[in-house]
Order: C-alpha cells, then structure tokens, then sequence
C-alpha cells in the first residue's frame, strides 16, 4: 500500500519535472522571439541577449511601411481558410465512408501523400498549373494545400467516427435514413469536437506551409509564411522586422489554439477515454 | 401490418453458412419469438428482415411485396436493438421525432404521435433529455417508443430486455405483451432466454445452427417437442434424458433397472419406437412422488434446492444427473430415498441417433 503511494508520488514528481523541461523547450524561443521583436535592430543581435530594454514598435512598424504585410496576411488567410474548408468537405465524408465501410487503404494512401516530401508534387504541379495557367492563382494554392488539410481531416475523424456504435447507424438506415442523411445528421453531429480538432489541425498546418507558395504564388499571392523569408539574405538581414513578422505570423494558430484548448484536448485524447 | 414469408432464404457470411436454407411463415398480427442458444443466427435472421444484411439466395416478402432488393430505409419496419441504439445527441423527443421526420410528415401530426406514444410508454416527464441522462429502464423505453410512434408495418426486437435487472425484465416483458395485444402489428422478438419465449409469443420458432428444430405455440413446443434439442431446451430445468432399452412394454435403464411404459407416453410413442434402445424424457415436473405405486423408482437425494414454490431435488439415475420437482411440503434431504415415477401421458420418447420424436 504505501509502497504504492510513494510510488505515485515519485511518478507524479517526474512528471512535473518533464512538464517544466518541456515548458521551457518550448516557451524559450517563443519568449526570445516575442521579446526581440520589441527591440531595436541592434539590441536583437547582442550577446548576451538583454533582458531588460525599452520597448519599441519600430519593427512592426516598419513591417507595414516596407512590405505589403496585411496582403501578404489577406493572402494566407484566403489559402488557409479555402484549403481548411476543402480538406473537411473531402476528408469528413471521406473519414465516414472509411470508417462505415472499414476500407481504410484509401485514407492510408493520403496519408502517405501527407508524409512525402512536398518536393515531389511541386515539379509536376508547376508544370501543371504553368498548363492551366494557374500560376499565381489563389485556386493553385488552395488546391496543392489540401494535400495538407484533407489527410489531417480524415486521421482525426476516422477513430470518432470508429467510435459511433454500429447500431445507432442501423437504427437510423431502419428510421428510413440514407446514407447521406446518416452521415450529416447523425455521424457528423456526433464527432462535432473531431471536426473542432482536425479544422484547427488543418488550419495550423496549411498556415504554416511555405513550400508550395514560394513556386505556385506570385508577389501578389505569396502568403505570409513565404513572404517572411524574403526577410532574410537580401543584403542585411532585418532581425528585428523578422523578429515582429514571425511572431504577428504565430499569433492566429496561438489564439485558435487557445480558444478551443478544451475540444482540442478532448478530441486528442479520445482513444483513452469513451465520450 | 404485414405477414411476412421466408422461402428457402439463405444467408453466408463469407463461405460460413450461418442460415442454410428457412422457411418460416408469420402471420399478420402475429407476435412470433425467434429462441435458440447463442450464435445461431438469430439476430441474423432478424437483421435480414430489417434489410441490413442481404441474402444470399431465396425469397423474403413482407406483405405481398418481395423485398430481398429493399433498402432498410424503405421497408417500413421498426427495430428495436439490444443496445438500444438511441441517438445520443437527440433527446429523447427528437429520438422519436426523428424517423416521422425523415418520412417527411408534417410537425403537429409529429407532436402528436410522440405524445400519444409517450403517454402509453410512460416516459412523458423525460422527453426533453439526452439518452445519456436515462437509466437502462428508461432507454430501454424510449427505444420502444422510438419504434412504436412510426406506426409500423412489422416490429423488430433484438434481445431488448437482456440489459434490464431480473425484476424489471419480467415487468417489461408483460408489458410488451400487453402492447402488442393493443398495438396488432405483426412482431419479431428474438430471444436466447426461453422463459421469454414462452411468455411472450404466440408462437415460438426454436432454431439451432442456423436451422429451424419447431414451430408451434408455446404449449406445442413444451408438450410435444419434436426433438430432443428443442426438449431440452424449452423449459427450466431442463427436461431430463435417460438412455433406455424398449423390451415390449417394459424399459430397461443403463443399470439394470426396469419399469413399466403402460401409460407414460401420450399416443402411441412406444409402438413407434418399437423394440431396442432409446431415449426417454422426462420434465422435472413430471416426476412425481409415488410411493403407493410398487413400479415406482427408488433414487435417493444427492442435492437440494428449496424454490419457495417447488424444491428441486437431484439424484442419479442408471447413471445419468436427473432433476425431479417435487412439493416444498415434502422436505425432502440430501440421503432420502424418493419414489418417482413419471406422471401418465407426460413422459417422451426419442430416437438416439436422430433424437427425433416417436408419436
Ligand atoms: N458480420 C459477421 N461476419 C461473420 N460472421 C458473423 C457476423 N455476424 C454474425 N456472425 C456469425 O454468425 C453466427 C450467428 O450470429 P448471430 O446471428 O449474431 O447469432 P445470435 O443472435 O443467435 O446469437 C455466429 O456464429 C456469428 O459468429
Ligand atoms: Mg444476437
């Protein structure tokens, strides 16, 4: 008995102790990055860093003097919301269809898609799009950034949708449903917190991607993430006006985070534990 | 309501014949109680009149419509599933709604049947709750009611009662009853537990591996079983079976012991069975103590179980466990001596290869 509580105890320790080593891991460039971007130029670079510093809005200031930042953040926004919402139109009927039928090869090929290196459509996707004349478009991107979205969709629905009981769907084909009216007003109902998850997974994912707007996108399409890259290398590198783009940039997929830290959790963890 | 016909249905799921070949008619009105041990294709049976699962070959009409082709969504049958399978993020009026909805019937007429079936089912003070806020009793409720608002051609049940306690099994089993003498809709019920069978159906189908043994009415299958499969099964405890040589009119146990046939045996079972050996059956209620009859046999009480109502008592007999049922009053003990015999008529009689009936 006591040998277990001491037990608990040491586990429950260790855990604090990894929760801290993996809060810093992960709040130490965030804070360094947040921090510079109120600095001036100079004081970015120091060494040591100072902790201490008056702050100053000079780089977001100039971020919006010097480039076209709000189009370049119009720009993600339309390819993130437009490929979040193409990834769960396909992947929600797609996840359901998998999971109904447990033919799941087809959810697994995306998957593979999703892991291989975007390198590898980019080639053939240039010339295509070069074709259609679609280079530059908004479409390209939303598109080839489906790749991304749809597969997160259907890996975070198909165990919520594996977790609706086969026979409240029987019920519902003997309640005189069709395949489809079982799938908006049953199943989809019923995994509203995977769809909350797999949407801000989606989202996050697109919103991060830059390979494939540095080729499909024009200077007026480029979105923010690709656009912040040119930040860097042309003649002096602008630490403090990078410092201020990246942390504007990580701020949406922050606050989605946050708000819906509650589903995301749940959703996370449903294997563990039944809704 | 509808009469439903299987002819020669057959049903595999993948090269395992799980339904070899049925013929089964059920009546219009008729409340039919599909029994049989576990995994022998009851629910099977029932998910392919519901059309959830094709067949294989043979014909399935209900009414005069042949329905092998019909989805589930339009053959107008309601079913109610073991688990219930209540929608969970519906409450419990929207559960019942749900289905007049999906037929496209207008609101008030909706309103309507829901109230008028939750008033019958009892289930009023709860309509406005999630399946999740409900004990079993009450899903298992709400799941009739479910099915009784669509006013169905044919009512569907899938061991809806053997997730209830004890007692309220045997509530709810009376009042399915009573609804289906009020509702006549033709009815469904597939059950393991043969008490259920017995109680509730107008006619009993008892199946095994997929195979129907017998059809009758629960008095049919109880008296006159027509194998020793659907003997031992229908009835508590089961009937007992006791191998024995027919020499004329005389029966010779395994031991030895022998005793007269004049009389046991309904009809003329034992000019059937003519000479050699058998199986003779015996209920446990139709032992009885007969201790003014010298042909009566001497067992003596090994265990004791008190009933309230009746005592069980167990004993050997030419070398087989038996089961008598004998009156409380008698206290019988472990080590008493008992002279049983079966009551006149009652006893059966079976081939030992087939384990076919001889009437
Ligand atoms: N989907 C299925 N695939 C393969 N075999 C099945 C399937 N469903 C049931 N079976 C088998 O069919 C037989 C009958 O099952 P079932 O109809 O559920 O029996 P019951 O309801 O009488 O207990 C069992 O042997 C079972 O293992
Ligand atoms: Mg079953």
């Amino acid at each position: 008995m006591t040998d277990l509580a001491s037990n608990d105890r040491w586990f429950s320790r260790l855990n604090t102790l990894l929760l801290i080593l993996a809060g810093i891991i992960v709040i130490t460039p965030t804070a360094w990055m947040v921090l510079s971007s109120f600095k001036q130029s100079f004081e970015v670079t120091a060494y040591p860093p100072t902790l201490f510093f008056s702050p100053t809005l000079d780089n977001y200031r100039s971020l919006s003097d010097t480039t076209p930042f709000p189009q370049y953040a119009l720009n993600s926004m339309i390819v993130t919301v437009g490929s979040t919402s193409l990834g769960l139109l396909l992947g929600a009927p797609a996840a359901f269809v998998a999971s109904w039928t447990r033919i799941t090869w087809p959810a697994v090929v995306t998957l593979v898609a999703r892991m291989a290196p975007g390198t590898l459509f980019l080639l053939p996707w240039y010339l295509m799009f070069r074709q259609f004349d679609m280079i530059g478009s908004y479409w390209a991107l939303i598109l080839t950034h489906a790749v991304i979205t749809m597969p997160i969709v259907i890996w975070v629905l198909l165990p919520f949708f594996d977790n609706i009981p086969r026979s409240v769907y029987e019920a519902a084909q003997v309640d005189g449903c069709s395949p489809f009216r079982i799938f908006y007003r049953i199943a989809l109902p019923l995994v509203s917190s995977g769809l909350a998850v797999s949407a801000i997974l989606a989202f996050v994912f697109s919103w991060n991607y830059f390979l494939f707007s540095l080729v499909l996108s024009n200077s007026d399409t480029k979105t923010l993430i690709a656009a912040s890259f040119n930040f860097i290398g042309e003649g002096s590198t602008n630490w403090g006006g990078l410092m201020a783009a990246a942390t504007l940039i990580a701020l949406p997929p922050l606050i989605l985070a946050t708000i819906v830290q509650r589903w995301l959790i749940s959703g996370l963890t449903l294997g563990a534990v039944k809704g | 309501m509808a009469s439903i016909r299987m002819r020669n249905l057959v049903k595999h799921y993948g090269s395992f014949p799980v339904i070899p070949g049925l013929d089964l008619d059920i009546a219009d009105h008729e409340f039919v109680v599909l029994v049989g041990p576990s995994g022998c294709g009851k629910s099977t049976l029932l998910r392919v009149l519901a059309g959830l699962e094709s067949i294989n070959s043979g014909d399935l009409f209900i009414g005069d419509v042949r329905v092998n082709d019909v989805q589930a969504a339009k053959r107008d049958i309601a079913m109610v599933f073991q688990d219930y399978a209540l929608y969970p993020h519906m409450t419990v009026r929207q559960n019942m709604a749900f289905a007049l909805e999906m037929r496209g019937m207008k609101k008030p007429e909706i309103d309507e049947r829901v109230a008028s079936a939750a008033a019958m089912l009892d289930i009023e003070s709860f309509l406005d709750r999630r399946p999740k806020a409900l004990s079993g009793g009450q899903r298992q409720r709400v799941a009739m009611g479910r099915a009784i608002v669509r006013d169905p051609k044919v009512f569907l049940f899938d061991e809806p009662l053997s997730n209830l306690d004890a007692k309220l099994r045997a509530q709810v089993r009376a009042e399915i009853k009573a609804l289906s003498q009020k509702l006549r809709t033709t009815m469904v019920f597939v059950t393991h537990d043969q008490i259920e069978a017995m109680t509730m159906a107008d006619r009993i189908v008892v199946m095994k591996a997929g195979v129907i043994q017998q059809v009758g009415t629960p008095e049919e299958v109880y008296e006159r079983p027509e194998n020793m499969f659907v003997a031992g099964f229908i009835g508590s405890p089961a009937m007992n079976f006791l191998p024995v040589t027919i020499d004329g009119e005389t029966l010779r146990l395994k031991d030895g012991t022998s005793f007269s046939a004049t009389g046991l045996f309904a009809a003329d079972a034992l000019a059937r069975a003519s000479r050699g050996d058998a199986c003779l059956g015996v209920r446990p209620e139709h032992l009885m103590v007969s201790p003014d009859k010298p042909s009566a046999l001497d067992i003596e009480v090994s265990l004791v179980e008190p009933l309230g109502s009746d005592t069980l008592v167990h004993f050997q007999l030419g070398g087989v466990a038996c089961i008598g049922r004998v009156s409380p009053d008698l206290r019988p003990r472990p080590g008493d001596r008992l002279p049983l015999l079966p009551a006149a008529g009652k006893a059966h009689l079976f081939d030992q290869t087939t384990g076919e009936a001889f009437r």
